[in-house]
């Protein structure tokens, strides 16, 4: 069989090209090419060299439209056993190619054409063409004649028209030979036989038999020369008188033979207009012909030599003939029945013509996969022949069926095209790709067929000794059916690679990535210290406008911007290194080794650093990835470069993403990183990454270790942050500010230190003090863990405040033409996380407001209320212990009013605290001059210790809280929050009155303060203004306002029994005190009762002595005192704010220890009174008493 | 029952979603392969049948040797049903592939079955073979 066969073919003439001498490939293909321009001669073209000898048989010669056609065979071809029953398959002509520089001796040139012509018996005209001459030989050559036609030096122009007449010429030489053998072969009848005949003697019947043929066989004969002398009219004419004489004689194979004939003249005759009826007419033809070669099948001969071959011939040029999409069913039909002509034929290379015939058929037909099959058949042909030509042949092969079952090598695809590979990066940066999309990608994968043809390519590649071909096959092997492959096949696999790689130059690349699979894992944005701000030029706040847009979410302004917020923008700078984290997965059985791996930048600008990672089997690592960007621009990262079992492929993220996202639909075996028992990951998509220049870079460093301050709850403490300038560009602006939670706990930061130090050089260092504050633990947290552990949970948990630090190097020069608004260099920000950890300090466990009530001692001089004790006071305001004075009560004095308020604290740390109570006295000289001395003074307390696991309760008194005046201003207030009294408030403003309360609850409580100290350096404050504000709820009022009316008693001086009363107790040097009283004296006393309102208040005072026991003694039938003066129901008025003395004489009769009490009955009282007294009614009367005076009396009963 | 019977599923990707040698000859990897590959090249004949008729069942569509390649294909998703066979029970194999095509409706309604992977249930698989035994 013959490949490349179609009806034209029978109109050919077969011209054998053989190089002679030495003709570099490279020329002689080129020459080759020049002569294959001139495959068709016009008739009209060759008439100049045309001589018509003698009258021309072929009569209807169409001259005008008419050609001749060459078929040239390059190299030649050995003479076919049928070219006696296709004229067309003869070598008629041979030329020869010399290049003359590599062949000097022209003569002996001649001498090897003649030789290589001599093969070719067939042949009719011999030319030899040299190219390329040197001058001698020209002049040698001119001389020698003959069939040597030289081709001097031209150009190319000038060559192919000399070529062009060179061909016109053998043309033309043909046509006459033609026409003499034509003519000659009439009248002799020439014997003309097929390897069909017999070969042995025939007998006389057959004789006679064949000599009958023999006219029919010459007229088809003469029949293939009019159609190859391109007159088709001519050769209609034989061949129907051979279809006439063959039929009658019953010799089928010719009759075949010329009916083929007949209708290569019908189409030429036609010049290639095919019409419905030409077609038809075709169609009909040829299934004669191919039923007559079935017909001519000799049983007897089907050993040595069938007419198969002929009639699958015929079968593959009508269906060349009718390869058209619209009858591909016609056509298939025809081919399938040409391969099921395969398996008879005798000739192995023969199937491989038919397989490669109908491969190329369906090919054209557009039917890929059958194209395939039939490659892969013909590839399997190949490789039985087991050499390494035909394993070349087989690997060329099996490469083309690849595009159609979907194992391209990635080389050929980006060769095939390019555009589609650019849609689909695309549509994978989208980051969401579609269902469908997905789908197309993994359309036709067959994964049996593809590992059988990726292992033949691999067998075929080595076979062919092509490195290359076969680690790439088995790559993709690898790559894509590790899940089919047995553990011994992937290790066998592994060997492949790497005994092809051993054969490969190192640093060779591959297009098809082989282990591991690479996915990007993470992206690191910039790290907090290194962040990147936009600058926003027009603010002095430059980091605040770029970001956000308003306090929405969304903005349907901001939608159309360019900058969409869902892709993400990365700016890395030149110089500074950056990671990127992937990760990798060798889901084989063996140890991968990966010899080096980097990110693949095809943008240029950015300085990759290899890894080497070892892999072990079916596992997945993370691996950062790190480089350097060495210029401004844009950069892209689609993938990494991996050097592995060495070879240098590119894996890009984007094939792994596809893939990975196959897996999730189904449509893949398995996902690799999943079976190496790495959890999903959300699709990455790559940030378009830009590249600036060189910024700033500042450092932070917490002086003296950059561990967790650890403070107790409350503590206060300076820490020290040092900034350094790490960059190449010097800090010009400076802005810190806080953010985070508990950015209360920052009570100030030297930001002024900072600016002072601008600008920062690059190496340069600051340090600015920062002081904090710890908060206190929230009390769940407490409960729940004791101590340590919770709180350093807590503090990692992001409780901490964090220090923003904003910093830019210098603004380009505003005169600079060439810079405008939009290159303004970015800012950074510096994230300096102050990691506090706030230990449990003490703790506190309740308030409780406790009253004193010690009777004073009437004594001579007047007891002074607290808050106008500012005469006997004066003296101890300076001293240290003022606080003892508290404790240790002046008897005349008393502590009546006196409140304590008592904190109970307990220490469940395993350090010591030290408890400081201070309580800061308001200045309120303004109010009152009685209590100008209080002003801004504090009150120390002793320190108090409480150990480890003990608790302890702290006293504050609360006496110096007392206002001088019942105020109605204050007043207010205070009635209105009481609720008791809600009744009578109605007369008061009601607005306000609760804050105002509060307001001055909190003062009273922000005046107290506990401070702590443990170990040298860590001091704090106890927070407990919440407990003491419950605690001191109630009894606020008590607290704050004095009552309206005071009472004191003393002794009277004025009196003339004062001497006698001072004598003897001087003189006796008794230890009663000088207030003492003897007994069986008149005892001249007085009481005093002071108006703290700012309004006159009239009352009725009375004036009671009891004893001991509590019994009034002075009016019951056994009195035990005396006495002269009023005691009940002195009506006395006494202006706002001043005193008035009711004197009265006492006369003991029993030494004893007695206490007086004075109380009023107010008359008339007014609202404020009332709110004070909390009474229920309008009409109630206000009773108001004084506290318990004591007299101790002295002297023998 | 058939010597040699292939039979594939094709998902409307040209992805085979089910394969099973049902053949009564003994098992051999190389020729189950070329059963793939025939199968395989016939798709592009049955892509074009599909399209001339409104039958499901496209009878035998090609050839490759002594082995015939038949086709059902579904009318919902272009799901083909082939069969590789070198019997020439017609009717069988058009009742075989009516009660696969059932099957596969039924595998269809399962709602974890995701449309176009890989039908991995055994219980399908026990029945298309016993569909075979009965039918090929």
């Amino acid at each position: 069989m013959e490949p490349d066969v179609s009806i034209e073919t029978s109109s050919m003439i077969r011209v054998a090209v053989v190089p002679i001498g030495h003709v570099p490939p490279v020329l002689l293909r080129d020459y080759h090419s020049m002569l294959l321009r001139h495959q068709t001669i016009p008739l009209s073209a060759i008439s100049s060299f045309y001589t018509e000898h003698q009258k021309s048989p072929f009569a209807h010669q169409p001259w005008d439209s008419g050609s001749l056609r060459f078929k040239f065979v390059l190299g030649g071809a050995p003479p076919s056993p049928w070219e006696d029953f296709q004229s067309n398959r003869k070598i008629l002509a041979v030329i020869g190619i010399c290049h003359c520089p590599s062949s000097p001796d022209l003569d002996s040139v001649i001498d090897q054409f003649e030789t290589a012509c001599r093969g070719y018996s067939a042949s009719l005209v011999e030319r030899c063409f040299a190219f390329c001459p040197g001058d001698s030989q020209l002049e040698d050559g001119s001389k020698k004649g003959g069939n040597l036609m030289l081709f001097p030096p031209a150009d190319r122009a000038t060559q192919e028209f000399h070529l062009q007449t060179m061909m016109q010429d053998i043309a033309a030489s043909l046509l006459m030979k033609f026409e003499k053998w034509v003519l000659k072969a009439e009248p002799a009848g020439t014997i003309v036989k097929t390897p069909l005949d017999s070969q042995t003697t025939l007998n006389s019947e057959e004789v006679i038999k064949a000599k009958k043929r023999r006219l029919g066989r010459a007229q088809k004969t003469m029949g293939d020369y009019c159609l190859l002398a391109g007159s088709p009219v001519d050769a209609n004419l034989h061949y129907t008188t051979a279809l006439e004489l063959a039929r009658l004689t019953g010799d089928f194979f010719w009759y075949a033979g010329a009916l083929e004939g007949s209708v290569c003249a019908l189409l030429i005759d036609r010049m290639g207009q095919k019409d419905a009826a030409v077609e038809e007419e075709v169609r009909y033809r040829y299934s004669s012909v191919i039923l007559h070669y079935r017909k001519s099948f000799i049983q007897e001969h089907a050993q040595r030599v069938s007419p198969l071959t002929f009639e699958l011939e015929a079968t593959l040029k009508l269906a060349r003939f009718l390869c058209r999409r619209e009858l591909a069913k016609e056509v298939v039909e025809l081919l399938t029945n040409a391969a099921d002509g395969a398996k008879s034929l005798i000739d192995a290379s023969d199937r491989l013509v038919l397989y490669v015939e109908i491969a190329r058929l369906y090919g054209t037909l557009g039917y890929q996969r059958k194209a395939a099959f039939f490659s892969r058949q013909v590839a399997q042909l190949y490789l039985q022949q087991d050499n390494r030509l035909a394993a070349i042949s087989a690997m060329q092969v099996l490469a083309m069926t690849t595009k159609a079952y979907r194992v391209q090598s990635k080389a050929s695809i980006s060769e095939d095209s390019p555009g589609k590979k650019e849609t689909g990066s695309s549509v994978a940066e989208g980051g969401k790709m579609l269902h469908q999309s997905v789908v197309s990608l993994f359309e036709s994968q067959w994964s049996t067929l593809q590992m059988v043809v990726l292992r033949e390519i691999l067998l075929s590649a080595v076979r062919a000794g092509d490195p290359l071909a076969a680690w790439g096959a088995a790559a993709r092997l690898l790559r894509s059916y590790y899940p089919l492959i047995t553990p011994a096949g992937q290790n066998g696999l592994a060997i492949a690679l790497s005994n092809s790689a051993d054969r490969l130059p190192s640093g060779t690349r591959c297009a098809d990535p082989a282990l591991p699979f690479i996915r990007l894992y993470s992206f690191p944005l910039h790290s907090s210290q290194m962040d990147i701000v936009k600058r926003n030029h027009a603010r002095e706040d430059w980091w605040a406008g770029a970001a956000n847009t308003g306090p929405f979410i969304y903005t349907p302004f901001s939608k159309g911007e360019p900058s969409n917020s869902s892709k993400q923008e990365l700016i890395w700078i030149v110089g500074e290194p950056v990671q990127i984290l992937v990760e990798l997965a060798n889901p084989c059985g063996f140890d991968l080794m990966v010899d080096s791996i980097y990110l693949s930048v095809p943008s240029g600008n950015f300085d990759a650093f290899p890894v080497t990672v070892n892999l072990p089997p079916n596992s997945s690592k993370v691996v950062t990835l790190s480089g350097i960007p060495t210029s401004v621009g844009p950069v892209t990262i689609p993938g990494c470069t991996v050097h592995c079992f060495g070879v240098i492929t590119e894996h890009l993220f984007k094939d792994v993403d596809n893939l990975l996202l196959g897996a999730t639909q189904g449509l893949v075996l398995s996902d690799p990183f999943r079976c190496c028992g790495s959890a999903r990951l959300k699709n990455i998509s790559v940030p378009s990454i830009s590249v600036v220049p060189p910024l700033p870079l500042l450092v932070s460093r917490v002086v003296g270790g950059d561990g967790a301050i650890i403070l107790h709850e409350g503590e206060i403490r300076d820490i020290w942050i040092s900034l350094a300038n790490a960059g190449t560009v010097p800090v010009e602006q400076v802005h810190v500010s806080l953010s985070g939670k508990h950015q209360d706990s920052v009570l100030s930061i030297a930001s002024e230190t900072l600016k002072s130090a601008l600008p920062l050089r690059p190496g340069a260092e600051v340090t600015i003090p920062v002081t904090l504050k710890a908060w206190r633990i929230v009390l769940a947290d407490a409960d729940a863990a004791t101590g340590r552990s919770a709180s350093v949970k807590h503090s990692k948990d992001g409780n901490s405040p964090t220090l923003l630090i904003h910093y830019a190097g210098p603004l380009p020069n505003a005169g600079d033409p060439s810079t405008n608004k939009s290159v303004v260099p970015p800012g950074r920000r510096l994230v300096v996380p102050l990691q506090i950890c706030v230990l449990q300090g003490l703790s506190f466990v309740k308030a409780r407001l406790l009253s004193m009530e010690i009777p004073a001692q009437v004594g001579e001089n007047l007891p002074k209320p607290v808050h106008i004790d500012n005469s006997s006071t004066e003296g101890a305001v300076g001293t240290p212990n003022k606080m003892d004075r508290l404790v240790k009560i002046d008897p005349f004095r008393g502590s009546w009013g006196l409140r304590f308020l008592e904190l109970e604290l307990s220490n469940p740390t395993e350090v010591v605290f030290e408890i400081s109570v201070s309580v800061q006295l308001e200045d309120s000289s303004h109010e009152h001059s009685l209590s100008v001395d209080r002003d801004a003074t504090e009150y120390g307390c002793p320190k108090t210790r409480i150990d480890r696991d003990c608790s302890a309760r702290v006293l504050i008194p609360l006496e110096h809280f007392k206002l001088p005046v019942l105020d109605d201003s204050f007043f207010v207030k205070d009635n209105q929050a009481d609720g008791t009294v809600g009744s009578k408030s109605s007369s008061f403003s009601e607005r306000n009155t609760k804050a105002e309360l509060n307001a001055s609850i909190k003062n009273l409580i922000s005046r107290i303060k506990v401070r702590w100290q443990s170990g040298r350096n860590s001091s704090g404050e106890l927070n407990i203004k919440d407990a003491v504000q419950v605690a001191l709820q109630t009894s606020v009022m008590d607290i704050l306002l004095p009552d309206p009316l005071t009472f004191c008693f003393r002794l009277s001086r004025t009196s003339p029994g004062t001497a006698n009363i001072d004598l003897p107790e001087e003189s006796n040097g008794q230890v009663a005190s000088k207030g003492s009283v003897l007994a069986h004296e008149m005892t001249p006393m007085e009481v005093m009762v002071r108006n703290n309102t700012k309004e006159l208040i009239k009352m009725s005072l009375s004036v009671a002595c009891r004893d001991v026991a509590g019994e009034n003694c002075v009016e019951c039938a056994k009195a035990t005192v005396l006495c002269s003066g009023v005691l009940c129901g002195i009506t006395m008025e006494v202006p706002p704010l001043e005193e008035i003395k009711h004197s009265f004489s006492l006369y003991f009769l029993v030494p004893g220890e007695y206490s007086m009490t004075a109380a009023a009955m107010i008359e008339d009282a007014n609202d404020i009174l009332r709110a004070r007294a909390r009474t229920k009614s309008s009409d109630e009367p206000i009773f108001c008493r004084g506290p318990p005076y004591h007299v101790r009396v002295v002297g023998t009963a | 029952m058939a010597t040699t019977a292939c039979f594939i599923i094709v998902s409307r990707n040209d992805i085979p979603i089910y394969e099973a040698e049902v053949g009564s000859a003994a098992k051999r990897e190389d020729a189950a392969q070329l059963h793939q590959f025939i199968l395989h090249a016939a798709l592009d004949i049955v892509q074009d049948l599909a399209w001339t008729t409104s039958a499901m069942y496209l009878k035998a569509v090609d050839r490759f040797n002594d082995l015939v390649v038949s086709a059902y294909v579904t009318a919902d998703t272009h799901t083909r049903l082939m069969l590789l066979h070198d019997s020439r029970n017609d009717d069988g194999i058009k009742s075989f592939f009516q009660e696969v095509h059932e099957l596969y409706i039924k595998t269809l309604l399962n709602p974890t079955y995701l449309p176009g992977s890989r039908i991995t249930s055994s219980h399908f698989d026990t029945k298309v073979r016993a569909l075979a035994r009965k039918y090929l």
